[in-house]
């Protein structure tokens, strides 16, 4: 598909040089108009978060208009599906040159999760010259304040390409287990991650490995109870405590023999507070 | 009039003072995933998990590197990267000042991992970090004097060569195949 090719008379209107002197001139006033190019709302919901109170962006000046013929700074969201191409070239042309465009969201600056999907043209940049890009997925609300204001030339861009070239083939180094065998943190880690989903599941790992090195002898299947079932009546979160309990009943008792009455009788222990 | 400047008086002042004062993003926020080249072994869990193909582990074109290679455009902060890196790589930072002016690459990182050429074919297929990683996993691992010693013959073998292999031991070299 041939795509939109900006028109001479824009492209002279729009160099760095007029917008500068733009920004120069414009004090603090700043119209902004959203274009929503097919996106899934979730951008929109976020500048709606952005412009309530709590952010307050007419402290800068930020003001939405209803009408591109009144903004200087365009606000694309989504990823351009066919249907909003006419209509967002309609917008950039009866914005008053000089103009800014801003490409908000992931699906904005590269077309996101949609970028090689048939129905998109996946991209604020692949249409008409973007000046500033917002990831986000989608982009916090202090995200959204940051961008403007770099745009504005208010603050400075934190973000640099970064390449790392020098390879020292040096893997990094495995921890030592604490019973001797790998695959007991292996499958202490999978099993939490399992039950607590990553974040907290990591949180758990490190939880139940501090209990039972704190019982001593890790070998020992009478301390490693008594520590666990203490860690467990000590814990606030009653998730992490039960899940502490399953840990110790499925994975544990597999790496070390165990009897019947070793096991911890989650029913039975009152934890939390 | 006046009962509103009664209640804003109230209420006080909510308006965050974000880009004159650093904010703080609530815990567990999902930022910009944080790549620590040091603990990368180039395994590609997380090119595989990548659901928008943010993350994509390449051969460079004359095979000589792996390249690890992050858009931060495009990446839509799910955190499955996170959630399969198996040294703790990529974590998600709390990082949420993203925007960049007129340059698009600036929100690309990149890593360069030197590759490991398979032992029978000589074709490069992974990196060698990944292969010294796993050969250290497997040390620690409880296993016999015999069966690391086997370990270490074929965890420089590729894919295709390990396959060819399998197939020769178990066949008498007679067999008609199909292709």
């Amino acid at each position: 598909m041939k795509t939109y090719e900006v028109p001479q008379n824009i492209q002279d209107a729009n160099d760095l040089e007029q917008k500068l002197e733009l920004l120069k001139h414009i004090g603090r006033s700043f119209s902004v108009y959203r274009i929503d190019c097919g996106s899934c709302n979730g951008c929109e919901i976020e500048i709606f978060a952005a412009i309530t109170p709590l952010w307050d962006p007419e402290r800068f000046g930020f003001k939405l208009v209803a009408n591109p013929r009144h903004a200087d700074i365009l606000l694309c969201t989504g990823p351009v599906t066919r249907q909003m191409y006419y209509p967002l070239l309609r917008a950039y042309e009866a914005t008053p040159d000089p103009k800014i465009v801003v490409a908000l969201g992931a699906c904005g600056a590269t077309g996101g999760i949609f970028y090689d999907a048939y129905s998109v043209l996946s991209g604020i940049d692949k249409i008409i010259p973007v000046d500033v890009y917002i990831p986000g997925c989608p982009p916090h609300p202090a995200s959204i304040i940051y961008g403007l204001t770099t745009a504005l030339g208010v603050m400075d861009q934190r973000l640099q390409k970064t390449s790392f070239e020098h390879d020292n083939e040096m893997p990094p180094a495995v921890e030592d287990s604490v019973l001797g065998n790998t695959l007991f943190e292996r499958d202490l880690l999978v099993h939490s991650k399992r039950l607590m989903s990553y974040i907290f599941g990591r949180k758990l790992y490190d939880k139940y490995l501090a209990a039972l090195v704190k019982s001593g002898n890790i070998k020992d299947t009478k301390a490693t109870k008594a520590a666990i079932t203490e860690a467990m009546k000590k814990e606030d979160d009653p998730r992490y405590a039960e899940c502490l309990g399953i840990l110790h009943n499925e994975i544990y008792t597999q790496y070390v023999p165990c009897q019947e009455e070793d096991k911890i009788s989650l029913h039975r222990v009152k934890w939390g507070r | 009039m006046m009962k509103l400047l009664d209640i804003s008086k109230k209420y006080g002042e909510i308006t965050h003072k974000y880009p004159f004062e650093p904010y703080k993003v609530a815990e567990n926020f999902r930022g910009k995933p944080a790549y620590i080249y040091d603990l990368c072994i180039g395994c590609a869990a997380c090119g595989v998990a990548c659901p928008s193909n943010a993350i994509t582990v390449q051969l460079n074109e004359n095979k000589s590197k792996l390249i690890w290679e992050f858009d931060c455009g495009r990446c839509i902060f799910c955190g499955r990267c996170d959630e399969v890196c198996p040294t703790g790589a990529i974590k998600l930072s709390e990082e949420f000042e993203l925007a960049v002016k007129f340059d698009k690459s600036a929100m690309i990182q990149r890593g360069e991992l030197e590759v490991q050429c398979c032992s029978e074919c000589g074709k490069p297929f992974s990196a060698k970090r990944l292969v010294k990683y796993s050969l250290e996993c497997l040390s620690k691992a409880n296993l016999g004097e015999k069966r690391l010693e086997e370990a270490k013959s074929y965890v420089s073998v590729c894919p295709t060569c390990k396959k060819t292999a399998t197939v020769a031991n178990f066949t008498a070299g007679k067999e008609m195949v199909i292709e």
